[in-house]
C-alpha cells in the first residue's frame, strides 16, 4: 500500500481542473437549451409545424357555362390521371423505364415527360398519363407497384359538349403561362381560361381555392388529412347565346368563312355570334400536337380569328343607310327627290359606275336602298360630304370597339379629312367620298359592328353595347343617337322593301313567320381593282375567280319588320354578291329565330295589307 | 464513508446495500430513461428498441453487480489482459469485420455482434490507470513514462480510425488523454500538443473522408444543404427547439414519430426527449449526467491508490465528452460525428460497458484500502 500524500495534491487540482472545464461545457449545453427550448422556442415550433403540416391550395371547381336556356356549353368531367412528383422519386430513370413499361408509354412520350420535368420546378406534379378510361386507371392502380412520388390523381377537366359551334365565344382552358400569372394574379391548379369567356371571365368561373392541411412524414408521405376546405364553386355563367340557333348558324356557314351576329337589338344580348371556320375546343383544351396548332395557324381561313368582332370588312352597300341618314339630317336632299341612274357617274375624270351597268332610271331615296343604286349614294355623297359621313358613322360606333365584354375586339376604320392627313400625309380627295359612300374604300367594320348599327336603325336610335353573357337587370348601356323617327322610318321603309319588294336586293330572301318579315339591306364589296377593259369585256363573274379575288358577301337585317326585336349581320367573305349568299343566309337564320320566338298566331290578312300599303 | 472495504462473507456475494447508491441509482435511472424514450420513438411500442433496451439494462445491471463484487486485486491484475484482450480484437475487426454502412466496426462472433471499440475505452482506461499506478511520479514527464501510454492510446486509435470510425476514434484518444493528465504530465507537453494540433488540421483536412469534410462544413453553416447533409443539424435542432418549456408528450413529438429526425434512436436520442419532454426534462437529464460525473470525481477524490482514482476519474471524464459531445453535435453547437448518448441511445455495447464501467467504479468505492502490489 504506498500512499503519495505530494502527488494526492497534483491529481486533485487536476481534478478539479478538469472538473471545472466539464461544469463550463455543461454550462454551455444549458445555455443552448434554454436559447432553442425558451428563447427560440416559437421559431422552432412554427418550423416544426411547417415540417408536419403539408399545405396545399386545391383548385375550386370551375363554374359551368350555359346558353341562355341553360344548355351547357363547358362543362367539368372527371380526369383520371397517373402524376409523378419529380422531388419524390428517387431515380427518375429508373421510375420512368418502370412506368414506361407498366403503361405502354412510347418513347416520345417518355421523352416528353422527361422534357416537362427537366422544366418544371421539381415539386410540381407533371402529369404521366391522363384522361384515362376507369378501367384502365383502375387497373394501373393495381398494377403500379409502389413507385415513391408518382401517384394516381383524379383531377377536374374541361369538356365542351357542343365543340365547334360555341368555339370562339367559350373558349379554351389550358396550361397556366408566365403571362396568365401576370393577368389573373395566383392561379391554383394548373388551367387557366385561354381565351373566349373562359379567358375573360376567369375571376368568376374560377372560384375560391381551398386548402387542405395534410400531416406529412419526412418523406412527404399524406399520414393523415387535418382539415379541409374545399373552396367555393366558381360561379356559372350563362350566356345570352341561344345554342340551338348558333348550332344551326354554324352549320348554315358550313362550306363558307365569314360571320353572323344575331343581337337583341334593345339589350344588345348576342343570341347568336358565329364566326366560320370554327375549331374543336376539346381539342385545343386537351392540347394539340405543334403540326396541328400549326396548322390551324397557318390556314388560310383563320379558323382561329373570332371574325365577328376581329374580322375588318368595308361594309359595302349596307353602309348606305348611314349617308341617307346624313344627308336627311342637314335637310341636304329631301326622300322623295329624284335621281336618275344611268349606269356611270362620271366626276373629275373618273368613271364612277353603279352595280347595274343599264343603270336604274330615276331614284328617289327608299328606291335607292330597296335597289341599292350605287349612282344615287355617289350624287348624295358629294352633297353631304366626308365630315358629315364621318360624324354619322362615329355616331353609330364605327370606328370604336362595341364594347362587348370580351377581349381582342377590332374598332375598324372610320376615314375622314384629319385621318387622312395623319395616315396617308395628304388631302382627302372628293372621289373618296364618293366611294365612302357605298361603303368602300378606306372603310373598314367588324361584322359585330355592323349588327349594332343595324340594331340602332331598328330600335330607334339607340346605340346599345352587345354582351355575351346574360344581363340579369333591364340595364343595358345605350347611347342615345339623337335621331329623327321620320328619318329613320325612311330607311326603314328603304331595308323593308330590299328584302319584300321584288325589285329588291334581296327579294329572293324575304320570308313571313307568323306576320313577321324581315327588314335588311345586302352588300357586295369589290377586293379587286376591275379595270377599264374588264369593264368593256364584261366583268367576270366570281365563280369564275379565284377565292381570295372574290366579292365580298354582307347582309344586315333585322326581324319582325314591324315590331324590331332582332338585328342580324352576315358577313362572307369571298362569298360574291350579298343578294346571292348572306341573305339567303340571314333569312335561314332568321327563320329559326321566329320560330322559335314568336309563337303568336298567324295575323289577319287584312293586317298584313295594311302594313303592306303603309310601308 | 469509512476506508473500511466493504464486503459480505467470504465466498458471499456483496450485499447492494453496501455499494455507493446514488451512483448506481442514477446510472439505473439514465437507462430507465434510455427505455422511455425509445419506448416513445416507436410511437408508444416495445417493439422495435425500448425491450431489448431493457433486457440489455438488465443484463448490464447483473454486469455491474458481478464486476462489484470483484476484489480489487483481480481487476489490477486483469487490467492489462482485458487491454490487450480487446486489442486482438479490434485487429481481427480490421481483417474480418463486418462492414456497416461502410465501416468495419462490428465484430460477428456468431451468436452475437460486437464492436471492440467500444469495450476498448474501458479497457484502456484501466489498462493506463494500470500502468500510472506502478509508474513512479518522477518518469510520468519522461521520455519513456510519456511514449508507453501514448503508444497505448495511440495504436487502438488509428485502427478504430482505420475501420473508419472517426468519431469513437477522437473519443478513445481524447479518453486516454484524459487519463494522461490526471496523471500529472506536465502541462507543458498539453499545450504543446494542442498547438500541434491545431497546426495539424489542415493536413489532417486532406486526410478526412469526403462526408466527415462535409459534416464538418455543414456544421458551420448547416444551410448549406439543408436536405442533406444539414438536414439532420436543422431538424434536431427543430425538434428540441419546438418542445418549449415543457415538451409535447410522451410519443407526440411530431419531429420524430413523423421521422424528420435522423439516428432517433441513436445519436440523436436526445433531441426526441427534448422535443417531448422539454426544456424541464432536458435540463433535469443534463443534470442527472453532470451529478453522475461529479459523483465520480469525488470518489476519485477520496481513492487512495493512483490505479483507483485514474480508472475512476478516467471513466467520469470520458462518460462526460461523450455526453458533451453528443448534446453539442445534437444541440447544432459540433460536427456531426457519431457519438451515442451513453445509457440512452440504442446500441447494446455502449450501454454495456457503461454499465461494466459503473461495476468497476463500485467495487473500486467498496475497496479503498485493499493492497496492490506496486
Amino acid at each position: 500500500m504506498a500512499l503519495y500524500d505530494t502527488e494526492e495534491q497534483g491529481f486533485s487540482r487536476r481534478l478539479v481542473l478538469l472538473g471545472s472545464l466539464q461544469a463550463g461545457l455543461f454550462t454551455v449545453l444549458a445555455g443552448r437549451l434554454q436559447f432553442l427550448q425558451i428563447a427560440r422556442s416559437d421559431v422552432y415550433a412554427t418550423l416544426a409545424e411547417a415540417n408536419r403540416v403539408n399545405i396545399s391550395q386545391i383548385s375550386a371547381i370551375r363554374g359551368r357555362i350555359t346558353d341562355r336556356n341553360g344548355k351547357l356549353l363547358a362543362d367539368n368531367d372527371r380526369n383520371f390521371q397517373i402524376r409523378m412528383v419529380p422531388e419524390r422519386v428517387a431515380d427518375i430513370d429508373a421510375t420512368l423505364r418502370d412506368l414506361a413499361h407498366i403503361l405502354k408509354l412510347s418513347p416520345a412520350e417518355v421523352f416528353n415527360i422527361r422534357r416537362k420535368i427537366a422544366r418544371g420546378p421539381s415539386f410540381k406534379p407533371v402529369v404521366i398519363l391522363e384522361d384515362l378510361s376507369w378501367d384502365d386507371f383502375s387497373r394501373f392502380n393495381l398494377d403500379l407497384p409502389y413507385l415513391s412520388g408518382v401517384e394516381p390523381v383524379v383531377g377536374q377537366k374541361r369538356v365542351y359538349p357542343d365543340a365547334h359551334s360555341v368555339a370562339h365565344l367559350v373558349g379554351f382552358v389550358g396550361a397556366k403561362t408566365r403571362e396568365d400569372l401576370q393577368r389573373v394574379g395566383r392561379i391554383v391548379g394548373d388551367n387557366v381560361g385561354r381565351s373566349g369567356v373562359e379567358r375573360d371571365y376567369e375571376n368568376d368561373l374560377r372560384g375560391t381555392p381551398g386548402v387542405r392541411h395534410v400531416e406529412v412524414n419526412a418523406v412527404g408521405r399524406t399520414v393523415r388529412e387535418l382539415q379541409s376546405d374545399p373552396g367555393e364553386k366558381g360561379r356559372d355563367l350563362s350566356l345570352s347565346i341561344d345554342l340551338d340557333l348558333q348550332k344551326y348558324a354554324n352549320e348554315r356557314l358550313k362550306g363558307h368563312s365569314g360571320s353572323v351576329v344575331v343581337m337583341d337589338i334593345h339589350s344588345g344580348e348576342l343570341v347568336s355570334m358565329v364566326s366560320a371556320p370554327s375549331f374543336d375546343l376539346n381539342m385545343l383544351s386537351r392540347g394539340i400536337d405543334v403540326t396541328e396548332w400549326e396548322k390551324l395557324v397557318d390556314h388560310e381561313r383563320k379558323p382561329l380569328v373570332n371574325k365577328s368582332m376581329r374580322g375588318l370588312y368595308a361594309p359595302g352597300s349596307t353602309f348606305k343607310m348611314l349617308v341617307a341618314l346624313a344627308a336627311l339630317e342637314d335637310k341636304l336632299i329631301e326622300p322623295d327627290e329624284r335621281i336618275d341612274c344611268t349606269g356611270v357617274f362620271g366626276f373629275a375624270n373618273e368613271e364612277f359606275h353603279c352595280w347595274r351597268s343599264e343603270g336604274h332610271g330615276e331614284m328617289n331615296m327608299v328606291d335607292a336602298l330597296e335597289r341599292s343604286c350605287d349612282t344615287y349614294f355617289y350624287h348624295l355623297a358629294l352633297r353631304v360630304g366626308i365630315n358629315r359621313i364621318e360624324a354619322m358613322a362615329k355616331r353609330f360606333g364605327f370606328g370604336e370597339v362595341t364594347g362587348i365584354d370580351l377581349d381582342g375586339e377590332k374598332g375598324g376604320t372610320v376615314p375622314g379629312r384629319d385621318w387622312k392627313r395623319a395616315n396617308y400625309d395628304s388631302g382627302w380627295r372628293s372621289g373618296e367620298t364618293i366611294i365612302t359612300a357605298i361603303g368602300q374604300g378606306y372603310l373598314l367594320t367588324t361584322p359585330l359592328q355592323l349588327a349594332v348599327m343595324t340594331a340602332s336603325l331598328a330600335n330607334g336610335g339607340k346605340l346599345v353595347t352587345p354582351r355575351i353573357t346574360r344581363i340579369t337587370e333591364a340595364e343595358a348601356p345605350a347611347t342615345e343617337l339623337a335621331l329623327k323617327p321620320e328619318h329613320l322610318a325612311v330607311v326603314q321603309r328603304g331595308m323593308y322593301r330590299a328584302v319584300n319588294r321584288p325589285d329588291g336586293t334581296a327579294y329572293g330572301s324575304s320570308l313571313l313567320i307568323n306576320g313577321a318579315r324581315m327588314s335588311g339591306k345586302t352588300g357586295t364589296v369589290q377586293v379587286r381593282r376591275i379595270s377599264k377593259d374588264e369593264r368593256l369585256n364584261g366583268v367576270i363573274p366570281n365563280s369564275k375567280l379565284d377565292w381570295h379575288l372574290r366579292d365580298h358577301s354582307l347582309f344586315v337585317g333585322y326581324v319582325p319588320h314591324n315590331k324590331p326585336r332582332y338585328a342580324v349581320s352576315v358577313v362572307i367573305e369571298h362569298g360574291g354578291g350579298g343578294a346571292q349568299v348572306a341573305a339567303p343566309i340571314a333569312r335561314d337564320i332568321m327563320v329559326q329565330l321566329l320560330r322559335k320566338t314568336q309563337a303568336e298566331p298567324e295575323r289577319e290578312l287584312a293586317a298584313e295589307q295594311a302594313d303592306e300599303a303603309r310601308l | 464513508m469509512s476506508y473500511q472495504a466493504r464486503s459480505g462473507r467470504l465466498g458471499q456475494l456483496v450485499s447492494l446495500n453496501l455499494l455507493h447508491a446514488p451512483l448506481m441509482v442514477i446510472s439505473i435511472l439514465l437507462g430507465l430513461v434510455g427505455v422511455m424514450v425509445l419506448y416513445s420513438v416507436a410511437g408508444g411500442d416495445f417493439a422495435p428498441w425500448a425491450w431489448r433496451h431493457a433486457v440489455r439494462l438488465a443484463v448490464g445491471f447483473l454486469l455491474m453487480y458481478a464486476i462489484a463484487n470483484l476484489d480489487l486485486r483481480t481487476l489490477f491484475n486483469l487490467a492489462y489482459p482485458i487491454f490487450g484482450g480487446i486489442f486482438l480484437l479490434l485487429v481481427a475487426v480490421e481483417v474480418f469485420g463486418d462492414t456497416n454502412m461502410g465501416a468495419q466496426r462490428w465484430l460477428d462472433l456468431g451468436f452475437v455482434t460486437i464492436q471492440p471499440s467500444e469495450f476498448m475505452r474501458f479497457a484502456l482506461i484501466m489498462a493506463l490507470a494500470r500502468y500510472y499506478h506502478t509508474l513512479h511520479r518522477d518518469d510520468v514527464s519522461q521520455p519513456f513514462g510519456l511514449l508507453v501510454p501514448l503508444a497505448m492510446i495511440g495504436v487502438p486509435s488509428l485502427l478504430v480510425l482505420g475501420q473508419p470510425d472517426l468519431g469513437t476514434a477522437l473519443m478513445l484518444a481524447a479518453s486516454g488523454l484524459g487519463v494522461v493528465f490526471l496523471a500529472g504530465v506536465s502541462m507543458r507537453y498539453f499545450i504543446g500538443g494542442i498547438i500541434a494540433a491545431v497546426a495539424a488540421v489542415p493536413v489532417g483536412w486532406n486526410y478526412l473522408r469526403d462526408y466527415q469534410k462535409e459534416r464538418v462544413l455543414v456544421f458551420l453553416d448547416p444551410e448549406r444543404d439543408p436536405l442533406g447533409a444539414g438536414y439532420h443539424i436543422i431538424q434536431s435542432k427543430i425538434g428540441i427547439g419546438s418542445g418549449g418549456l415543457f415538451g409535447k408528450g410522451l410519443a407526440q413529438g411530431t419531429q420524430s414519430q413523423l421521422k424528420f429526425l435522423p439516428e432517433r434512436h441513436t445519436d440523436f436520442v436526445f433531441a426526441i426527449y427534448a422535443e417531448e419532454l422539454g426544456f424541464v426534462g432536458s435540463f433535469l437529464l443534463i443534470f442527472m449526467f453532470a451529478l453522475l460525473i461529479f459523483l465520480m470525481f469525488s470518489i476519485a477524490n477520496q481513492m487512495r491508490h493512483r490505479f483507483s482514482q485514474l480508472m475512476i476519474a478516467g471513466f467520469g471524464f470520458a462518460l462526460s465528452i461523450y455526453v458533451i459531445v453528443n448534446l453539442a453535435m445534437v444541440m447544432g453547437l459540433a460536427p456531426v460525428v457519431g457519438v451515442p448518448l451513453p445509457f440512452i441511445s440504442y446500441g447494446g455495447t455502449s450501454l454495456l460497458t457503461f454499465m461494466a464501467g459503473i461495476g468497476v467504479i463500485l467495487a473500486m468505492e467498496r475497496q479503498p484500502l485493499a493492497d496492490l502490489p506496486k
